[in-house]
């Protein structure tokens, strides 16, 4: 898991070196561009992903002393808010398209919606990730000696919010 | 007493204020570029030593993702700066 955690931080970090470069050369374009984007729904769902993180990092301290029901309970919760950021997202990216923005519309918006949906499925899968996580440690599948299974599925989960955690000043706060 | 978890999710919420904080005033781009890049730099980091609890283990793990996170960081910052 680890390698596979490792190649996709290196693929995002290339898209974000990327965009960085991109916008030396068309400054203006993306400040203005970037003007445009709703800072507030990208800071919802910063606090979302880093909540969700956090309720899978209280779901292996559970494991950790042998509750497996407490331990789906919090990766419930951690599955909660990261469906609220899959929802709050997707309420973005609309917008964005009933106001005609396209991958096509400039360069800022091809990255914006290029590296948004990317991270956006990346999300999808550590939903299910997690999904199947729960349903063997609601089904007792865990105990406090062996479960390796959640702290895996919560190291992925953890590295979709490293990503965030970048993603976010990088398009939504810097310019 | 607060759970440590607790703690550091709490920290890294305060740094997103902080960021989006700054985002919203009349600062200048350079103004706001290092102390948003720090605040990001420490949540990163924080999610790379004790969310991920990489901290204490064998490298080269902990070092080459620190590494990747300081390297995007870095350029991040020098694009910016020299924008």
């Amino acid at each position: 898991m680890w390698f596979f955690i490792l190649a996709e931080l290196l693929v995002f970090g290339v898209f974000f070196l990327a965009y960085a470069f991109a916008r030396m050369r068309n400054v203006e374009l993306f400040n203005a561009s970037q003007l445009e984007l709703d800072k507030i729904s990208g800071a919802i769902n910063t606090v979302l992903l880093i909540s969700s993180s956090y309720f899978v990092v209280r779901a292996v301290e559970r494991i950790r002393q042998g509750y497996s029901r407490a331990c789906a309970h919090w990766l419930l919760a951690a599955m909660v808010l990261g469906g609220a950021f899959l929802v709050n997202k997707m309420a973005e990216f609309i917008a964005k398209m009933g106001d005609g923005i396209t991958m096509s519309t400039n360069t800022f918006y091809m990255f914006y919606l290029g590296l948004g949906f990317f991270h956006f499925m990346h999300v999808v899968l550590g939903m299910v990730i997690l999904g199947a996580v729960t349903l063997k440690a609601w089904k007792g599948g865990y105990s406090a000696s062996n479960h390796v299974g959640v702290e895996t599925g919560g190291a992925y989960w953890h590295m979709v919010d490293l990503v965030w955690i970048i993603l976010f000043p990088l398009i939504y706060v810097l310019h | 007493m607060m759970n440590t978890a607790t703690f550091q999710w709490l920290t890294l919420l305060a740094m997103t204020a902080v960021a989006v904080g700054l985002s919203q005033t009349a600062l200048g781009s350079n103004a706001i570029l290092l102390p948003v890049l720090l605040t990001t730099l420490i949540k990163g980091r924080i999610v790379i030593d004790r969310v991920m609890a990489l901290q204490g283990v064998i490298a080269p793990w902990r070092w080459v993702v620190l590494g990747w996170l300081v390297v995007v960081l870095g350029l991040i910052g020098y694009t910016f700066h020299a924008a």
